[in-house]
């Protein structure tokens, strides 16, 4: 199998006023087309810096990030906004849904920036919010939904362009625990029957179990991994 | 227009919806800039049309008044008649005939009521009507033949007198002439016939026709005891060459001595009068639209602080910081286009609006039909013109400043940086 991701020896730190705050002190890994990985560890542990890098938010201070076999740090500010928008999706823990928008538009946003058409957009959009079980929703704007709803918003925005690659900081840290594990089977079952690669940033134990690998992340470094297993329970 | 410029377009429009209040005020200091610009524009182009058409139909393009001195040099010697030989030596000249002003010259009734308000000259007929046919038509009689010396023919405005005729052809006029010579005054009487009445000529470049009285030449050159002219009027065969002519017959004369009007340069120069006055107008309601655009610079420097959020997710989504760019600038155009268009039409009505009230304000009083009232004038009247060149210009006006003003903060917005903005609560 091939790695979609490889992350070499990346290191990030941020400027708060006059110190430099490391977030990540030398981090490697790789991660194949299609798995579903979790990063797993607490607040400050640098796990949201780390995603906000692979999706190409931000640049590493030092080491290498590849993306399909493209180095990050050689792109242009533009060319990286063209990668988020052909082969990442995000997802957020407060949805990040634009709130005068109502589900479909907010679901057809990549592809009205990526300049489709409007009957394609329409279709397209019209089918994610099915598939996300969300068909009946397509007028309502974000604060007429619930929490689990709105997320689900999110998702079919994060796959409408078909990326490979979906990015989740922290998908269910705002939803209950039936709400939650109701995101988690529906990324589960993405990762399956579309066979995009899911990295998942995460306090939640049963993403982890779900995950065919995860990462503990400690103060910038990767304290463990563990392949296909339960995480640790906390 | 592509794809993306049209979704771009149409989610600017959809955002400037959600903010409905902030967005009519906006606008409504483009409309405001915009209709003023409008108003003082047609307004202007139509004062200088109004004024335009009077002087042309005030002055006879062809034709050069030449008067003895200068401002400089003060009044000179009245004319000779070697000077108008010297006159119509000059080329591309095609007539030229002289006028005597007698200003002491009164004309009285038989019944001794004087008929105050008319200045007398003295002119050849044959001449004049050649000179000025459009002027020297008559209501009634008939010019008098040469030799027939004892008449005189009046302005249009001998015929009306609280609406009764004043003077009829046929009757007779006494005409009183002061006269100085060698430092003693001689008083001249001189009973004259009415010969005609001149049709309504209105205001000349020279003068009011309609308030004056002319008579034959040998008249005055009998009374005067010589030919001495005040004035000489020069027809040019082709008015292109007008200021050649002027200059050439400056030439024939000692420097300052004579001063040649050119009813063209003169036209000319008012109207770059009227140009400069009007460009002061458009800076001064441009200024209305600077503030306009000063005014959307700060909305759109608040909406994009509160929308930070909204550009780290439409960044994250994928969108190029050009992208965010022109979604913002799409928001100004948005407003200069609509607030422009508004403003064209307000601008319109504004300028009627004016127009009738400037109309309104500047008739002059109730003109008394009188022979001793100041010369009447024809109330000034604008008609608001509107040329496509002003509509469009202003339009593209519009959106031009409100892009400016809008490239500040839609820059801010687009180099926010994603993660930071993601951040922003």
């Amino acid at each position: 199998m091939t790695a979609i991701i490889e992350v070499r020896d990346v290191k990030k730190s941020y400027r708060m006023g006059k110190v430099l705050v490391p977030a990540l002190s030398g981090v490697s890994f790789n991660v194949d087309d299609g798995k579903f990985l979790a990063i797993f560890g607490p607040s400050g542990s640098g796990k949201s810096t780390l995603l906000h890098l692979l999706g190409g938010l931000d640049r590493p201070d030092e080491g290498e990030i590849l993306i399909d076999g493209t180095n990050i740090l050689k792109l242009s500010d533009a060319d990286l906004a063209e990668l988020r928008l052909n082969k990442i999706g995000f997802i957020f823990q407060f949805f990040n849904l634009l709130p005068r928008l109502t589900a479909l538009k907010n679901v057809e946003l990549p592809l009205a920036i990526v300049g489709a058409s409007d009957k394609e957009a329409l279709e397209r959009a019209r089918e994610m919010l099915r598939f996300v079980n969300l068909g009946a929703r397509e007028n309502h704007r974000p604060y007429e939904m619930s929490g689990g709803e709105q997320q689900r918003v999110a998702i079919a925005r994060a796959l409408v362009n078909s990326p490979k690659i979906i990015l989740a900081d922290e998908p269910t840290g705002n939803l209950d625990t039936k709400t939650g594990r109701e995101i988690v089977q529906l990324m589960k079952k993405l990762n399956k029957e579309k066979r995009q690669t899911f990295i998942v940033v995460t306090h939640d134990p049963r993403i982890a179990k779900e995950a065919d690998r995860t990462i503990y992340l400690r103060d910038g470094l990767i304290e463990n991994t563990e392949e296909a297993g339960a995480a640790k329970e906390e | 227009m592509n794809l993306r410029t049209k979704k771009i377009l149409s989610m600017a429009f959809e955002n400037l919806k959600q903010r409905k209040l902030r967005t009519t005020l906006t606008t409504l200091g483009v409309v405001i800039g915009i209709m003023t610009i409008i108003a003082l524009a047609s307004l202007g182009d139509g004062l200088r049309s109004e004024v335009q058409t009077r002087m042309e139909s005030g002055f006879e393009l062809n034709v050069l008044i030449v008067f003895p001195g200068s401002l400089t040099a003060g009044l000179g010697q009245p004319f000779r008649p070697s000077d108008i030989s010297n006159i119509r030596s000059v080329s591309n000249v095609s007539l030229v005939t002289p006028i005597v002003t007698l200003p002491s010259a009164r004309v009285f009734k038989d019944d001794s009521e004087r008929i105050g308000a008319f200045t007398v000259g003295a002119v050849n007929f044959t001449e004049m009507q050649k000179m000025l046919p459009e002027r020297f038509q008559l209501i009634d009689g008939a010019f008098p033949a040469a030799g027939d010396n004892d008449t005189i023919v009046f302005g249009y405005k001998a015929d009306t007198r609280n609406g009764t005729i004043f003077a009829k052809v046929g009757q007779n006029v006494t005409m009183n002439i002061k006269i100085t010579y060698n430092n003693q005054e001689f008083v001249i009487n001189r009973t004259l016939r009415i010969a005609a009445v001149l049709q309504e000529g209105g205001t000349s470049g020279i003068t009011d026709f309609d308030y004056w009285a002319f008579i034959p030449t040998e008249t005055a050159v009998q009374i005067l005891h010589g030919e001495y002219y005040q004035t000489i009027l020069v027809q040019v065969a082709d008015p292109e060459a007008s200021e050649e002519v002027a200059r050439d017959i400056e030439g024939k004369f000692e420097p300052f001595a004579v001063s040649v009007l050119v009813p063209s340069t003169f036209i000319q120069q008012v109207n770059n009068i009227l140009n400069l006055l009007q460009i002061f107008l458009l800076a001064v309601a441009s200024i209305s639209l600077l503030v306009a655009g000063i005014g959307i610079m700060n909305i759109m420097t608040v909406s994009v602080m509160e929308r930070t959020r909204e550009v780290g997710i439409l960044k994250a989504i994928g969108a190029k910081s050009r992208t965010v760019l022109s979604m913002f600038l799409a928001e100004a155009v948005w407003i200069g286009a609509v607030g422009g268009l508004i403003g064209l039409f307000t601008g319109y009505g504004l300028s009627y609006a004016l127009a009738s009230l400037i109309s309104r304000f500047v008739q002059p009083q109730q003109q008394q039909d009188t022979l001793f009232a100041t010369p009447g004038r024809q109330p000034l009247a604008i008609h608001p013109i509107f040329t496509p060149e002003w509509t469009i210009a202003a339009f593209i006006f519009a959106i031009v400043v409100c892009v400016i003003f809008g490239l500040y903060p839609a820059r801010k917005a687009s180099k926010l940086n994603p993660v930071e903005a993601l951040r922003y609560e």
